[in-house]
């Protein structure tokens, strides 16, 4: 758990603090996502924690010990580290790079090698392909998973990402996204993640802390609530007036009550029950009705129809969303 | 068909290869000036390297020192060789010692600038995730920035070797030897073998140093080689 307490940030020679007064825990185990407009500290915020900007008053816990309590190199060598610029060192091979921490904890070779081919596959990078090649011959996606697996190598508790799959083109970026959160759920980490998108923030955050202009946090909460119940009017913009879609694309058909299916249900569209709301109701005005039957990915020409879903229904759904 | 036979007769050939087996061996030979002028021009790119590296990462780190160092540098770097050597002589006396320091000094310059230049080069997130990952300041600086800075470096130890050794040339002028000896032995006595001689070894120096170090730099950067290569 990290435990931020009034925490503010004020740089020398300046009179305005960039963060102030910040009060928040991450529970174990669990991604949170700042985000905010340039200028709102939310990068500063991430690096007060590994101590790569010092706290001007406050104090962050991990674990309930201050991250004073230790050297500074000491803390950082237990807290993964992922940034947007990926940061590999152009010198050393992509295997010397994942190496970098368990080298400086003086790991065995034959541990260090074990580790680095583990994180390589599990990044999706061939190991025997790519172990002796040099940055510049990666791709920038191949880039940004070696710069995550280079982060998790000593297997920290601790995640810092300052927007980790911010250098590539979209469709890489949703797949990044996507595996990552895979991988996540297997190993369980604490993460701070930094963006300024707040769909990445929606898609990547078990929590998301909102933060605004001088570096006050705007509202700290699950994806769902800050979109059904935005705390201010800077959140409710920031957010966007497309909230409603926002918060169905979180829920997947087969996560909500199906109308039971009487009939063939012949000529109505087939939906799969692992689309999203957003996806689904997509769908249905585009093949122009207003009821689709709702199938499991593994036989979707099979007979094994889950329900039928209607523009009602989702409608229904999205009241709580709306605050009707 | 007269002018000809006229040249021909108060000329010499346009090498006399005599002349050079003669002077090949022993004291002020040819063999003799070479390694006079290989000392004459190594000397100071060392002693530049050992100086411009500490105060090139010094003023690396303490910006506001770049510029009087440049300044102070370039100032070294305009004054024209010869009266570098002749302003040195009331306090060293003539000889190597004077030639050996304003060579340094103009080593300074180059080697100096392109130390900062290298580190420069290192891009500022991959020290951010040298020290986001728990190195220490001195780990970054071996580890990560000099390696990098190493190419740009020895560019510098490129440029600065061509250059000293053009310019210990004209060192003789001060009694400091080396193949200007040669040079100024040729043209005082309009004798053409000894300039060729000395000019030659001289640009033969001069070419070697240049292609050495750069495969030495080439090999200092084997991913941009490799990735070159991928491309």
């Amino acid at each position: 758990m990290i435990e931020f307490k009034e925490v503010s940030k004020t740089y020398p020679g300046s009179e305005e603090p960039v963060v102030k007064d910040l009060s928040f825990e991450i529970p174990e185990g669990e991604i949170c996502v700042l985000v905010g407009p340039s200028g709102c500290g939310k990068t500063t915020t991430m690096r007060m924690v590994n101590r790569l900007v010092e706290i001007t008053s406050g104090d962050i816990e991990i674990e309930g010990e201050s991250i004073a309590a230790k050297s500074a190199t000491e803390l950082r060598r237990k807290i993964g580290y992922a940034i947007q610029g990926i940061g590999l060192f152009p010198h050393r091979t992509i295997a010397e790079n994942v190496a970098t921490v368990p080298k400086l904890l003086d790991w065995s070779k034959d541990r260090t090698r074990e580790r680095v081919d583990e994180l390589l596959e599990l990044v999706g990078l061939d190991a025997g392909q790519y172990r002796g090649r040099y940055p510049a011959e990666l791709s920038g996606g191949q880039q940004q998973r070696v710069g995550v697996a280079r982060a998790m190598a000593a297997d920290p508790p601790i995640m810092l990402m300052d927007e980790p799959f911010g250098a590539v083109d979209p469709i890489t970026r949703t797949r990044l996204q996507e595996e990552f959160l895979n991988i996540q759920q297997n190993i369980k980490k604490t993460i701070v993640f930094v963006t300024h998108d707040i769909d990445e923030a929606i898609k990547m955050g078990d929590r998301i802390a909102i933060l605004q202009q001088g570096g006050v946090l705007a509202q700290y909460d699950t994806p769902a609530r800050i979109l059904s119940e935005p705390a201010t009017d800077f959140v409710a913009s920031f957010v966007g007036t497309d909230r409603v879609l926002k918060n169905l694309s979180l829920t997947r058909v087969k996560d909500v009550r199906l109308e039971p299916l009487d009939g063939a249900g012949n000529g109505l569209p087939r939906i799969s029950e692992n689309l999203s709301l957003k996806d689904a109701l997509s769908e249905l005005i585009g093949s122009g009705t207003d009821r689709g039957v709702v199938y499991p990915d593994e036989s979707p020409n099979g007979n094994d129809a889950r329900g039928v879903i209607t523009l009602d229904g989702i409608r229904k759904m999205s009241r709580g969303v709306a605050g009707e | 068909m007269n002018n000809g036979f006229a040249i021909e007769e108060e000329g010499q050939p346009f090498i006399d290869w005599a002349w050079i087996l003669r002077h090949f061996w022993g004291d002020g030979g040819i063999v003799d000036a070479f390694f006079q002028h290989l000392y004459l021009s190594l000397v100071p790119v060392a002693v530049a390297l050992a100086i411009s590296l500490p105060v090139g990462i010094f003023v690396h780190r303490k910006r506001w020192l770049y510029a009087p160092t440049t300044a102070l540098t370039g100032v070294l770097y305009t004054i024209p060789s010869l009266a570098f050597f002749v302003m040195l002589i009331p306090i060293m006396g003539t000889g190597q010692r004077p030639v050996l320091v304003a060579l340094t000094a103009y080593s300074l310059l180059i080697l100096i600038r392109n130390t900062v230049t290298g580190l420069d080069s290192v891009p500022e997130e991959t020290k951010d995730a040298a020290r986001g990952m728990g190195l220490t300041n001195r780990q970054i600086l071996l580890g990560v920035e000099i390696p990098l800075a190493l190419p740009v470096i020895v560019a510098g130890i490129r440029i600065a070797t061509v250059t000293v050794v053009g310019i210990a040339s004209i060192a003789d002028f001060i009694g400091a030897g080396g193949l200007g000896d040669l040079i100024f032995d040729g043209i005082g006595r309009q004798f053409a073998t000894p300039i060729i001689v000395g000019g030659g070894l001289v640009a033969l120096i001069a070419i070697c140093a240049d292609l050495g170090l750069y495969r030495i730099e080439g090999w200092l950067r084997p991913w941009a080689r490799r990735a070159g290569k991928a491309a």
